[in-house]
């Protein structure tokens, strides 16, 4: 099994797009970091932090008078105002220059382009075998085709996890570069108290949610590219339901069904921000639902490969 | 044959949406012998292969390889066979040197230096360490025949193998494949269109049509001879043939007769006697390519079964 890997591997790296993909996601962090930096510390120049958080203070004090103002937002303004004049109290300043930990929560979103480049090799990694013919070749090896299949499986997803390294690691290189000299605390109410935030704990609750919807996309699609052995098809359904899914989610909210389907769970990242896409799931039945859809998927696409007559 | 067949197909079915396009097929190819299997398009050749080689599921029947059924002990029967199925796709943005270290990988005890020898052998270790997009398509049959060769299967399956090899090319695998049955013993099925090919390189030629084997029999053993007689006026000549029983067929200008050597002298002599014109009498042998035709009967694709 594990020379299969090694093979799944070789292919992998000798293929041009796989070197792209990895340029891609660095730039996809070096960039705006370098933006960012350049961006931020103009316009932090002409005003102390004091009056800039005197200046916070005001509009949101003036956003509250306003005459529409829900009890959501009002309770965020006021949170606001507590923090912005407990940094005054306390002479705390805020990250305006960013840190690395607020760098690697902003390239933290990079996850989702992570998710994409490894949507587009479980699309990939099956039919590419069935579209170059190859297939023959590999299926007419004293390997049964449940391992053949399981190797591809497990090499997306060591590709997956050394993306969301790199992600990581890049990441944290470039924000220790950029704004490892910045000081300054973040802040959060908890219970009505002013307290620091717990940025890295909050960083790797992000990494572990964004987990959800990239485990999910990439079964489904490696489902898709199994059986219908088109990468374009797997890429392209994957992709519609990512970015569909919510709307789906919303046109079936009236029936009981929706509770089932795993597209309202996938985005685990809504139990961090809070706004469930329908009221009445917890975190362990939106694991279970995943779970249960994640068995399926294998299932099919195991099914459906070692039953198969090959043609191609 | 008294050795015990290497691969035996038993009662091989196929039915695909209600056609069937294999049927009862039955074939035991024994160890050293170089089996031809011919058919025209669409009677099944590819289907066949397919199953030999696990890619397809057969609907009835088994294939048993080296005494192993290919349906119950996948791994272990197919670990004695090697493959090449149609054109020998390989991974293009890879050297063919990492093809073949690709697939030694998948088989027990296939060294590098096995993987060198093999090079060798389809004489590619000048290009070996070139992507294979740079190969020409007789470079990959090579490279396609050394992946079959890496793990020194005992049988041997080749679906179209001399397509696009060069006439030195065609020679030296022709030579090849002789030399592994013979001195190794491995058991060569070899499907081609190329007939002439066929005739020069095997030992025995099974031929299959809609689905079924029609023939299936060894070449080279003439049951009965056949003599090309050019001789005018042609009326007197047939009457000729008529009068002393001989089976004969017309043929550009000539006949050809069904006749035993001994009798050519005094047929000659009745012909010369009966002031017949006689310009040549030659020995005919029908190719593989006549016999072929006949037995299908001409060139159009089989239609398939309907059950």
């Amino acid at each position: 099994m594990l020379k299969l890997i090694q093979n799944e591997w070789m292919k992998l790296w000798h293929k041009k797009g796989t070197w792209a993909m990895v340029a891609l996601l660095i730039l996809a962090i070096v960039g705006p970091g370098i933006m960012m930096k350049y961006y931020e510390t103009k316009t932090a120049e002409d005003i102390t932090w004091q009056e800039n958080e005197q200046q916070v203070i005001n509009s949101y004090k003036d956003m509250l008078k306003g005459d529409d103002v829900s009890e959501e937002d009002k309770k965020y303004f006021e949170e606001q105002i507590a923090i912005s004049e407990y940094r005054l109290a306390n002479d705390v300043p805020s990250q305006s220059e960013g840190s690395v930990a607020s760098f690697m929560s902003f390239a933290s979103n990079m996850l989702s382009l992570v998710t994409l480049f490894t949507v587009i090799l479980a699309a990939s990694i099956v039919s590419s075998e069935f579209s170059t013919g190859t297939i023959k070749m590999l299926l007419t090896r004293p390997m049964s085709r449940a391992k053949i299949l399981t190797s591809k499986l497990l090499t997306t997803f060591v590709f997956g996890l050394f993306l969301i390294a790199v992600n990581l690691v890049v990441s944290a290189l470039v924000g220790f570069i950029l704004f490892g000299g910045a000081s300054g605390v973040e802040l959060e109410m908890v219970n009505g108290q002013v307290v620091e935030k717990a940025v890295w704990n909050d960083l790797a609750y992000h990494y572990l949610l964004s987990g959800g919807d990239f485990v999910m996309s990439t079964l489904f699609a490696f489902l898709v590219g199994s059986v219908f052995r088109s990468s374009s098809l797997a890429i392209g359904l994957t992709m519609f339901l990512s970015f569909m899914g919510g709307m789906i989610v919303m046109f079936l909210s009236k029936y009981e069904i929706v509770k089932y389907i795993w597209l309202t769970h996938s985005n685990l990242t809504q139990y961090e921000s809070g706004n469930l896409m329908i009221e009445g799931i917890t975190m362990p039945f939106s694991l279970t639902i995943l779970a249960i859809y994640a068995v399926l998927f294998l299932a099919i696409s195991y099914m459906s490969f070692m039953k198969r007559d090959v043609t191609a | 044959m008294t050795t015990q067949p290497i691969v035996q197909l038993q009662n091989l079915s196929k039915t695909i949406r209600g056609k069937q396009l294999i049927q009862q097929l039955n074939i035991d190819l024994y160890p050293g012998q170089i089996t031809g299997f011919l058919g025209p398009n669409g009677a099944g050749k590819t289907t066949t292969i397919r199953m030999m080689t696990g890619l397809m599921h057969p609907t009835e029947g088994t294939v048993i390889i080296d005494g192993l059924s290919l349906q119950e002990n996948y791994e272990e029967a197919i670990s004695k066979v090697g493959v090449i199925v149609e054109n020998p796709e390989m991974y293009k943005f890879m050297t063919g040197y990492k093809n073949l270290l690709h697939f030694a990988r998948m088989h027990k005890n296939v060294t590098k230096e096995r993987i060198e020898e093999v090079v060798r052998q389809v004489g590619l270790e000048k290009r070996i360490h070139e992507k294979v997009s740079t190969y020409s398509l007789g470079m990959r049959q090579r490279l396609g025949l050394a992946q079959a060769l890496l793990h020194r299967p005992k049988f041997l399956i080749l679906d179209e193998p001399t397509n696009g090899l060069d006439p030195a090319g065609i020679r030296e695998f022709r030579m090849y494949l002789r030399k592994i049955a013979a001195e190794d013993g491995v058991s060569v099925f070899v499907s081609s269109h190329l007939l002439s090919e066929i005739e020069l390189m095997c030992d025995r030629v099974a031929v299959i049509q809609n689905g079924k084997l029609i023939d299936i029999r060894d070449i080279n053993i003439e049951t009965s001879s056949f003599y090309y007689i050019e001789a005018a006026p042609k009326d007197d000549v047939a009457i000729h043939l008529q009068k002393f029983d001989y089976n004969f067929t017309v043929e550009n200008n000539g006949f050809v007769v069904e006749i035993k050597k001994e009798d050519i002298p005094k047929l000659i002599t009745q012909f010369v006697n009966a002031e017949i014109q006689l310009f040549a009498v030659q020995p005919h042998q029908k190719t593989l390519e006549d016999q072929f035709l006949e037995m299908t009967g001409g060139g159009q694709i089989a239609k398939a079964n309907s059950k």
